[in-house]
């Protein structure tokens, strides 16, 4: 590949994931209106938001760190996304592969983690254990699917998982060949998402947003901008393992929004969960599906 | 000085028309975005969950909730401010990020309202803090809650709305009025007047005699800068 | 007689061990012993070849003790252990002998003994890496033990009780290792290597058996495998602060160089492979694959409870020896690289970790997790050190952690082993819990008042921090540097070595290149601060009280900081399941050993001592006829 155009790529990959996520962030809004009987949100909404909170006259920072999770928060999924293929630009997935892509995927919350500690706000901090522990639950479901998918293909690269699936057109697609596995990284998606009824870190009327709570102006408008790269990688994640990523643009993001749709739509149906719940729930259902559907890969 | 029309606009002035096209996006994108943190202190938070849900949707208009001060751009208070209360107000207030709006709902934010002879209730607000809007009534139903809020939309976008400057600007007499209430001792963490010497904000009502017996007592909550400590010398105090 | 290399080496060592002794009460003993751990260093890499696949090279030193001639030599294996030796020691060493070491002598600590411990340690180390044959590698085995414990107890109090449970272990270990060594003896008719490697492929399944579980246990102890973990996490976390961070980089590694050298080298990874247990599905390698997972899972979660940071890392420690010994007996290419790179990388991650620890109490006085908190403001390089130590130590990238645990996932990956995977992850998330507890509860959050006035850590100490925490940025950048290493070392023991390059390793299935990856890691966090800096206004820093507690007033008085039960949600479930089952078996073991030992001193008490001398002698003489 050309320099120039691999450049291009490393380029457009982020644009592109920002865009689409603003996009996404509307769908899901939207949904939530049309569940509750909303009008919901104009279009350009998710962009309102961010450049409102960019243009902020004031703000505070707890301190240099307060400043730098905010910007691994966002760095870190501007360079995952240059980890996950779309068609027409593979970036640079073949030097990474999936086990990358998901431990780079932690980048960002971790970046964001330190940035709530140092804002010394017991809320934040309960927050990010509450998002740790989370993680801890839809992590295990999440690697037993990645596992099967990456173990069945035969590879952990990305686009050669998505080469093979569209190998022969439909029926090869991951979530013919591995019903179980999908189902069970759905669950696992969904509570990657951090939406109800998995919202247990944000919980505002318990915690005060958790790890938001001190973020204002352009604090908050960089957790906005990298909420849009989350519902993207996450989704764009699951088409490559189980829908057979996307030949056209057209095709790639129908199926984005689809998929992204299904947890969107459970998830305003639902209050919360607690913690333990959460593990209890995620430790079961998805865990046992997805060893199921390893043993018919295997 | 407390009536909202004796605030002076100051206008910035900008000659390159992008720039002018740029601040008037901006402009819109704040009025189009607004998120509201609630203090709801009386009988007018009732008005409130209808104006958000379906019957009314704020959403549509880019209005949502939020928690936490810092991520709020309009202060709603609704119902009366006892004194007590106040100070966690003024508190919240000043925690958020400019530019940030006030709003006072019910007649016991203008005037007490059935409050007006409690000695412990704080009659009207912008004494206070500068407020934006009033939305006056007993309680105001959700469609004057959501035609003030539409009021005050049109004036962020003209730019007419920043009355949070004032707050900066004339923070002497602010002070002042919370002195009067709440005794000379009264201090909150946060630090206005540093607050606007780093943002360039300082007005000929900043600093004043009020500001002056603030300082006097005021305990110096400096930001704690990060030190490597080898080549200072030890802190003084 | 000449000099080879080697013997320089020991010299030097040596002569290292003799200025600690001598010289040891001087106040400059510190910088001196420093200076010749680094011209150690130096007479290694004159040996240097050996980690790029040269020629072993012997000592001149050879014994012949009843007929069995003791010869000492190194090969790729032993080069790559003794570098990470050196190395761990050189650093510890330097970051003691300045303040640190004022501060130990005026707390009343013995210095003296601090630093013939630590010379010590090293000396019996290089004697052990040497070993020629079975023999040698038993008393370098002994002496490496023995030095431990020195090092171990020499706190006083709580660290002589946890030495006294690491030496007991260690002398049950050396018990199995010397019967191992016995059994062989019998059946190789040598304690030569080579006739092993001969005799063991012709060996019977109950003879291999019994060596397995003789030297498994042995060196397992070492290593800190479950069930023999106990001793470990009290022990290392007793020893003076750099003695600690030195113990936690390497001493339990000597345990996977012998495995490596005995089980894998010697016995072959296919015998063991051969080993099948009846009546399961599971052979020998698959139990030792999940005792390393095991070793994994239990400590990593047993850390996250822990309210003192140097428990915490020291229980990690056993965590991570778990993931060395998952990729060597998964033994594909992938796998056993990742093995012995993780060795090199915990070495340096576990080094800088207990050293900004150490760092932390050096100018607080504490390592509770919940009497610290917000020191970010006043110890910020510590803090970065810290933070690049848990990346490490949690694997994620861009530090050298990452590259080691991804090629042991890899390796389970290709090999479809789902169930070890999952726990090798499972262990990985349990690191990032707990690893985030350490950072937050000792640098993030609220300062408290007395910590105030506290200062960085002084340059003496942050030095070395300051080059571990290079080195472990720069090996996980470039982990072909280490590869090379680990690639030698895989052919001298006789592995498969992956196809690696400078950025990582190239597969059909599925490569890796990490300077690419941490360009483009790098790249975001570019774009992301021109977003951050530039996209948005200016912003204020407010001091810590300025803080949103629901329209409270904050005051420095009242704690406003989360530490204590910290993964609360989590410990609801699963604060059950720790039952301390471990603990449990170590005290009925130890109940049965007293009240056997009380039977026997009562029949000592009563019966002649000439029947015991009568029934030892008729039972040696049976012994030695069967």
């Amino acid at each position: 590949m050309a320099p120039m155009e691999l450049i291009i790529e490393l380029i457009l990959m982020p644009l592109v994931a920002f865009v689409v996520g603003m996009m996404m962030v509307l769908m899901m809004r939207r949904i939530a209106a049309k569940l509750q009987r909303r009008i919901g949100p104009p279009f350009f909404q998710p962009l309102y938001d961010i450049v409102k909170l960019h243009s902020k006259r004031t703000q505070v920072s707890h301190g240099l760190i307060h400043d730098i999770g905010i910007v691994m928060a966002m760095g870190g999924y501007i360079a995952a996304e240059t980890l996950l293929p779309v068609p027409g630009m593979t970036g640079i997935a073949e030097k990474g592969g999936i086990i990358t892509l998901l431990y780079l995927m932690m980048i960002p919350s971790l970046g964001l983690a330190l940035g709530v500690g140092q804002c010394a706000n017991p809320n934040g901090s309960i927050g990010i254990a509450r998002a740790l522990t989370a993680m801890l639950a839809y992590d295990i479901p999440l690697v037993i699917v990645i596992f099967g998918v990456a173990y069945a293909a035969g590879t952990t690269n990305l686009v050669d998982i998505i080469a093979v699936q569209q190998a022969g057109g439909f029926e090869t697609w991951g979530a013919v060949q591995m019903p179980v596995l999908a189902i069970a990284g759905l669950i696992a998606m969904h509570a990657s998402l951090g939406k109800q009824p998995f919202e247990i870190y944000i919980a505002p009327a318990e915690i005060a947003t958790g790890p938001m709570v001190e973020m204002s102006g352009k604090y908050l408008g960089g957790l906005f901008v990298m909420q849009c790269f989350q519902l993207y990688t996450t989704s764009v994640l699951y088409v490559s393992l189980f829908l057979g990523g996307g030949t056209t643009w057209f095709d790639f993001l129908l199926k984005s929004f689809l998929v992204l749709a299904i947890p969107v739509s459970i998830a305003y149906l639902f209050p919360r969960y607690r913690t333990e719940d959460l593990l209890r729930l995620m430790w079961k259902w998805p865990v046992m599906l997805g060893l199921i559907g390893v043993a018919f890969v295997l | 000085m407390n009536s909202i029309n004796k605030i002076p606009v100051i206008e910035e002035k900008r000659t390159n028309p992008l720039a002018r096209v740029f601040d008037e996006f901006v402009r819109f994108c704040r009025s189009r975005s607004l998120f509201i943190l609630h203090y709801c202190t009386g009988c007018g938070a009732i008005e409130l969950p209808p104006a958000m849900t379906s019957r009314f949707d704020m959403e549509r208009l880019g209005i949502q909730p939020m928690v936490s001060p810092r991520q709020a751009d309009i202060l709603l208070i609704t119902g009366y401010v006892s004194i007590k209360t106040l100070k966690r107000v003024i508190l919240t207030y000043e925690q958020m990020g400019s530019p940030k709006y006030v709003i006072g709902i019910c007649s016991c934010t203008v005037n007490g309202g059935m409050y007006w002879q409690s000695y412990a209730t704080a009659k009207k607000l912008d004494e206070y803090m500068p407020v934006d809007l009033y939305i006056a009534g007993c309680m105001p139903r959700p469609e004057a809650v959501l035609a003030g809020l539409q009021k005050l939309m049109d004036r962020i976008h003209s730019g007419e709305a920043n009355s949070w400057e004032d707050y900066f600007r004339n923070y002497d007499y602010y002070l002042g009025n919370q002195q009067k209430l709440f005794g000379e001792n009264w201090q909150t963490p946060t630090d206005i007047i540093t607050e606007a010497k780093h943002y360039d904000l300082i007005g000929e009502g900043t600093l004043g005699k009020h500001t002056q017996i603030l300082e006097q007592h005021q305990k110096p909550l400096e930001a704690l800068d990060m030190r490597l400590g080898h080549d200072l010398k030890e802190p003084t105090e | 007689m000449t000099l080879t290399p080697l013997d320089e080496l020991f010299l030097y060592s040596g002569i290292t061990v003799l200025v600690a002794l001598l010289l040891g009460r001087r106040l400059p003993a510190g910088w001196m012993v420093t200076i010749l751990y680094g011209i150690q260093l130096l007479a290694l890499m004159k040996m240097a070849p050996l980690g790029y696949g040269g020629e072993p090279i012997s000592s001149a030193l050879t014994f012949e003790v009843m007929g069995q001639s003791l010869s000492w030599r190194f090969d790729a294996l032993s080069w790559y252990f003794a570098l990470i030796t050196l190395g761990s020691a050189l650093l510890s060493s330097w970051y003691a002998c300045g303040e640190w070491e004022q501060r130990f002598r005026q707390s009343g600590g013995n210095l003296w003994l601090f630093h013939l411990a630590m010379t010590l340690n090293v000396f019996s180390m290089l004697i052990l890496l040497a070993s020629g044959d079975l023999l040698s590698l038993f008393i370098g085995w002994e002496l490496v033990s023995w030095a431990g414990f020195l090092l171990m107890a020499m706190a006083g109090g709580v660290a002589t009780k946890a030495a006294m449970r690491y030496i007991t272990y260690a002398m049950a270990g050396a018990m199995a290792i010397f019967g191992g060594i016995a059994l062989v003896y019998v059946s190789a008719g040598s304690l030569q290597y080579e006739a092993i490697l001969t005799a063991a492929s012709q060996m019977s399944t109950a003879h291999l058996w019994m060596l397995v579980i003789l030297f498994g246990a042995g060196f397992g102890i070492k290593m800190g495998l479950m069930p023999f973990h106990l001793w470990q996490a009290p022990a290392y976390a007793e020893t003076p602060g750099p003695g600690s961070a030195f113990l936690g980089a390497i001493s339990s590694r000597m345990g996977l160089f012998a495995i490596l050298l005995v089980l894998v080298k010697l016995f072959g990874i296919v015998n063991i492979d051969s080993l099948k247990i009846p009546f399961t599905l599971i052979d020998a390698r698959d139990l030792l694959a999940w005792i390393a997972v095991f070793t994994i899972i239990f400590p990593t979660f047993t850390a996250m409870k822990q309210n003192d940071a140097r428990q915490l890392l020291a229980w990690h420690g056993i965590g991570q020896g778990g993931y060395m010994l998952l990729g060597l007996v998964v033994a594909d290419a992938m796998g056993a690289a990742g093995g012995l790179l993780h060795v090199f990388n915990h070495a340096t991650y576990q080094a800088a970790l207990f050293m900004a620890v150490t760092a932390v109490i050096h100018r607080t006085g504490t390592a509770d997790l919940n009497k610290l908190g917000g020191l970010v403001v006043r110890m910020p390089l510590t803090f970065m050190v810290l933070l690049v130590g848990i990346i490490g130590l949690a694997g994620l990238p861009p530090m050298n952690g990452f590259v080691s645990k991804w090629l042991v996932y890899r390796s389970l990956l290709n090999e479809g082993m789902p169930l070890l995977f999952v726990a090798a992850v499972i262990g990985t998330l349990g690191t990032i819990l707990s690893v985030y507890k350490l950072i937050h509860n000792i640098f993030l959050g609220q300062l408290r008042v007395e910590h105030d006035n506290v200062k960085e850590a002084p340059w003496s100490m942050m030095i070395p921090m300051l080059i571990l925490t290079a080195i472990i940025f720069i090996t996980g950048l470039l982990p072909g540097i280490p590869l090379a290493w680990v690639a030698s070392v895989q052919q001298a023991v006789g592995l498969p070595v992956p196809d690696y390059t400078l950025g990582g390793v190239e597969s059909a299935s599925g490569s890796l290149d990490m300077i690419w990856v941490i360009g483009v890691l790098f790249a975001g966090f570019g774009i992301g601060a021109l977003i951050f800096y530039f996209a948005g206004g200016r912003s204020k820093r407010v001091h810590q009280l300025d803080n949103y507690a629901g329209g409270h007033f904050l005051t420095a008085d009242v704690r406003y900081q989360y530490s204590d039960n910290f993964y609360a949600g989590l410990m609801h479930l699963i604060g059950g399941w720790y039952r301390g089952s471990f603990l449990w078996l170590e005290q009925s073991v130890k109940s049965l050993v007293e009240f056997l030992s009380l039977g026997m001193q009562g029949l000592y008490r009563r019966a002649n001592a000439e029947f015991y001398l009568l029934s030892t002698a008729l039972f040696v003489i049976a012994w030695v006829v069967i």
